[in-house]
Order: C-alpha cells, then sequence, then structure tokens
C-alpha cells in the first residue's frame, strides 16, 4: 500500500526530471534587423545588434520553429526577438515588429496593356481555335460572309439564369430568324463553352439537341482552346475562374458581321431575343457584296 | 502463523515497487517523446492559393497602395487619401461570379462584424468587372452581405484606375494560371489583403479558408502591438 502510494510521485519526479533535460533551453533577448526571410519560411536572416551574454553583433540566419512568428514581418523591419539556444540548436522566436521601413518599398507598378484592353464595335475579332460537337477544329474566319451571334457556357453550369438563359436566348433568336421569311440567311450562332477538359465533343453533343431541337441549322456548340480563351478573355472582358468541377463567369455576348468585325456586346443576361436577332439581321447586311 | 508469510509479502513488495520505478520510467520517457514531438511537429508549408488553415503569407515584394480614385456604391468618390490611417481589408470580385466571390464576401461580413469597436478598420471590395458592376450593381450586392455604407467601400470605375491599383498593389497577374482567364490575368483573387495605417501590405490570406475572418483580426491586433 505504502509502495502505490509513492507511485505518482515517481512519476512526476522521472517524467519531469526527463523533460527538464529535454527543456534545457536558455533565451537571449535581441533587436535587430531583418534582411530577408527564406522562401519556406524556415529561415529569417537578419543584422542583430549584439546579444549581450552570448554573441556580438552580426548578420546571420537563424532557424524560425513556429512560422506564425514571421506573420506581418518582411525584409527591411526593424524587430526585436528572442534567441533561443538549447543544447543541440538555437532558433529565433516572439519576433515583434517595431517598424517597418517604407524606404524598402519597391512598387512593380502594373501596366494595363493596351494591346489587351477590350474590343470596341468595329474591332477586328483576333481569330481563335474553336472545337464541334464532331471534334473537328475550326477557326472563327471559317464563316466569312456570315454575320456570327456568340455566347460563352459550360454544360455543367448549374445555375438557370446564367449560361442556361444564354442557350434558351439564343434559341429564341434563332427561332425569330428562321421563321422570318424576309430574313437574311448568311448567319451562324456560336455557343462556346470554356470548360474544354469537360466539355467533349461527345458532351456537346449529347446537350446541345436539349436547346437546339433536332434542327442544328444556323447553330453550332463549340469549345474553345485554353489559348484562344487566354486570348480573348481580356479583349472580350470576359472573367473565367475555375474553382474545383465549377467555374465563375461573366456573360459575354458578341455580335460579329460578315468581316469578323464586332457590331454590338450584350453583356450580362438582360438582354432579349428580339435583340439579338435585330443584331444579326443588321450584322448579316453589313459589307454584304 | 503470520511468520512465514512475511518474507513473501515483502518480496512482492518489492516485485511492485521495482514494476513502479519500470513504469515511471516508461512513462517519463514517453511524456519525454510526446514534448520532443510536439516541439518538433511539422507545421503545414505556406503555399499560395486555398489552404485549410488561415495563415497570413507575405508579400513577394513591398507593396504600397498606390493613388487611386474610385466611386463607391452610393457615388461618394473615394481615393487613397480618404483612407490613410486605417486598416484597410481587401477582396477582389466580380458580382456575377457565383462560387469563390459569394464565400470571400461572407467572409468579409465576418471580419465587419468582428471589428465593429475598431473604426479605424476599413474593408474595400475592388471590383474587376466595372462594366457590369456599376455603382447600382455593387449597391444591391452590398445589401445581400449587410455591407456598412460608412466601413465598407464597394468601389468601381474606370478600368485601368481599378486595374492599375489591384495590379500594382496587390494581385500579380499570372499568364500561365490554368484557373483564371480574365483581363489583367491576374491570379489568386480569391485573396484578402490587408493594409496597414501607413500605406503598406502587410498580409494576405486565403479567403476561401474557413478561418479567415479570425485570422484577419487577429494580425490586425498583432500590428497594433
Amino acid at each position: 500500500m505504502k509502495t502505490w502510494s509513492i507511485f505518482p510521485i515517481l512519476l512526476l519526479v522521472v517524467g519531469g526530471g526527463l523533460t527538464a533535460l529535454a527543456d534545457d533551453v536558455k533565451t537571449y533577448a535581441a533587436h535587430g534587423l531583418v534582411q530577408r526571410i527564406s522562401d519556406d519560411r524556415r529561415a529569417v536572416t537578419i543584422q542583430h545588434d549584439a546579444i549581450p551574454g552570448y554573441m556580438m553583433g552580426m548578420t546571420m540566419q537563424f532557424p524560425v520553429k513556429d512560422t506564425n512568428d514571421l506573420a506581418g514581418i518582411g525584409a527591411g523591419d526593424e524587430i526585436n526577438f528572442t534567441l533561443a539556444v538549447s543544447e543541440t540548436e538555437s532558433w529565433v522566436q516572439g519576433l515583434h515588429l517595431l517598424a517597418h521601413h517604407v524606404s524598402e518599398v519597391t512598387n512593380n507598378t502594373y501596366v494595363f496593356h493596351a494591346d489587351s484592353a477590350e474590343l470596341q464595335p468595329g474591332d477586328l475579332l483576333p481569330d481563335g481555335t474553336l472545337r464541334s460537337e464532331s471534334g473537328a477544329t475550326f477557326h472563327f474566319s471559317d464563316f466569312q460572309g456570315q454575320a456570327v451571334a456568340f455566347t460563352f457556357f459550360f454544360t455543367r453550369c448549374p445555375l438557370p439564369d446564367y449560361c442556361p438563359r444564354m442557350n434558351r436566348n439564343f434559341a429564341a433568336a434563332r427561332q425569330i430568324l428562321l421563321s422570318d421569311a424576309h430574313a437574311p440567311t448568311n448567319w451562324q450562332f456560336l455557343s462556346i463553352s470554356f470548360d474544354p477538359e469537360y466539355d467533349q465533343p461527345e458532351v456537346l453533343s449529347s446537350y446541345a439537341p436539349f436547346y437546339r431541337g433536332g434542327d442544328g441549322r444556323h447553330w453550332l456548340f463549340v469549345t474553345a482552346s485554353l489559348d484562344t480563351l487566354r486570348n480573348l478573355a481580356p479583349r472580350l472582358d470576359l472573367m473565367v475562374v475555375h474553382q474545383g468541377a465549377s467555374i465563375s463567369h461573366n456573360l459575354r455576348t458578341v455580335v460579329l458581321d460578315t468581316q469578323g468585325r464586332i457590331t454590338s456586346q450584350f453583356d450580362g443576361n438582360a438582354w432579349t431575343p428580339e435583340q439579338l436577332a435585330d443584331a444579326l439581321r443588321h450584322a448579316a447586311r453589313t459589307n454584304t457584296p | 502463523m503470520s511468520n512465514p508469510a512475511e518474507p513473501r509479502q515483502r518480496n512482492d513488495e518489492r516485485l511492485i515497487f521495482g514494476v513502479a520505478v519500470i513504469a515511471a520510467v516508461i512513462f517519463g520517457l514517453g511524456y519525454l517523446g510526446l514534448v520532443l514531438a510536439l516541439n518538433h511537429r511539422e507545421k503545414a508549408p505556406l503555399l499560395p492559393g486555398p489552404t485549410d488553415e488561415a495563415v497570413p503569407l507575405t508579400p513577394d515584394h513591398a507593396r504600397q497602395l498606390v493613388d487611386f480614385s474610385l466611386t463607391d456604391r452610393t457615388g461618394r468618390t473615394v481615393t487613397r487619401t480618404d483612407l490613410a490611417g486605417n486598416y484597410l481589408v481587401v477582396d477582389f470580385l466580380f458580382t456575377s461570379c457565383s462560387l469563390t466571390c459569394p464565400v470571400v464576401n461572407h467572409h468579409m461580413a465576418e471580419i465587419q462584424q468582428l471589428t465593429t469597436n475598431q473604426p479605424d478598420v476599413k474593408l474595400l471590395s475592388l471590383t474587376v468587372d466595372p462594366r457590369d458592376d456599376t455603382t447600382a450593381v455593387l449597391s444591391s450586392y452590398g445589401l445581400k452581405f449587410g455591407a456598412d455604407t460608412n466601413r465598407w467601400w464597394l468601389l468601381t470605375g474606370d478600368k485601368s484606375v481599378l486595374y492599375h491599383l489591384i495590379g500594382t498593389t496587390f494581385l500579380n497577374a499570372d499568364l500561365d494560371d490554368p484557373f483564371t482567364y480574365m483581363p489583367g490575368n491576374f491570379s489568386h483573387t480569391e485573396r484578402i489583403a490587408l493594409v496597414d495605417g501607413h500605406g503598406n501590405v502587410r498580409a494576405y490570406f486565403d479567403g476561401l479558408s474557413e478561418n479567415v475572418a479570425g485570422a484577419v483580426v487577429d494580425e490586425i491586433g498583432r500590428l497594433r502591438r
């Protein structure tokens, strides 16, 4: 019974003793200028003053154990910090910002390049590569002589007032033109997917009939190559942000005349099929020989 | 009758004592191991982009808020000078963005809530799509997230001014980013940036991280010390 009563004390003594051996760390208060933080944030180079009782002033790299210690601290900052030294290693901790040296700021001025700025009505659309429902490759320039209306979508689009509304409007506008005996016939609709990885030809060809019915005239479902997207997005003010299996995007619908020049653009989802049909009638008659 | 039993009892006691010592040593070594393991635990590396941990990322180079003049959703003109002396919590949005932006702005609303007693903390949302995001559009977007018109400004204006501000002060352009296609080719539009009262960008956060609001508020507290 007596033996068991000292067991907890024994545990504490042995456990505590061994822990004390491991935790024999001396700490020194120090002051200096941050020269550099390593890319992996596990080391910081500090030009430090003399550390009384330990070392003279010098510039050296110190390991950082807790990378959170570096939060808000960058090159050029004046700091107080603690140098910790154990039997086997040393590191810095408790970095405390004293002053942020604004003179170190080197703003890289960002220039919004004019040649990637938005296209205006009258501007020629830069050509781009598209892939059809049958897997064939073609280009905007292949539609010379026809007015073209194109919009962007992706088949996995879950929101009814976004991509599906674009394709519903295309369906209605196409119906208006097809049923108007006086309408021009040199026009083409393109629904362009910006999800080429998922929207393979077979995905497009099973998706298209939902909007197009059995009548494929004047309306192609295609995907844009990523290069084409990279080139066109800045020119058309199109925004496409992939996030996991889905995509955040804005809505841009563009009408080209028979020469590939932009005649009108419809932003967002508030435009009507009648407006688009009228824009195509106008564009198809522009510059026809 | 009791005498013969005594030596055996003493033996038992020694045995128990021995076991106790061994158990204590094992416990001590285990505890030591645990302490060492905790001390040397690997921290998650600081990778750019969405992370589970809402850790502040230091800018890749020192950046300062550039001069600008933009319009908030009430039609008021807002310039760099108007914001001097404030901590600025900044995010980037386009209102038709259905996935990332609502999450980030929900976190902005949390930050607004957590800093109601810190009047020098202001929130700034910069649209990357000024063609769609007019003051009227931003006004209803702000209402949706409960943005306080005196503390959380949703700014629009001239595209070149917006893009100069975003590109110079906040985000990098990356032509090779396989996920983002937009004017300016900005990367990491899901980030939240923290600017101090002197206009220095002090930290970036993953705006999609669940814990980002607390991390931003903690970092402001750390900068105040």
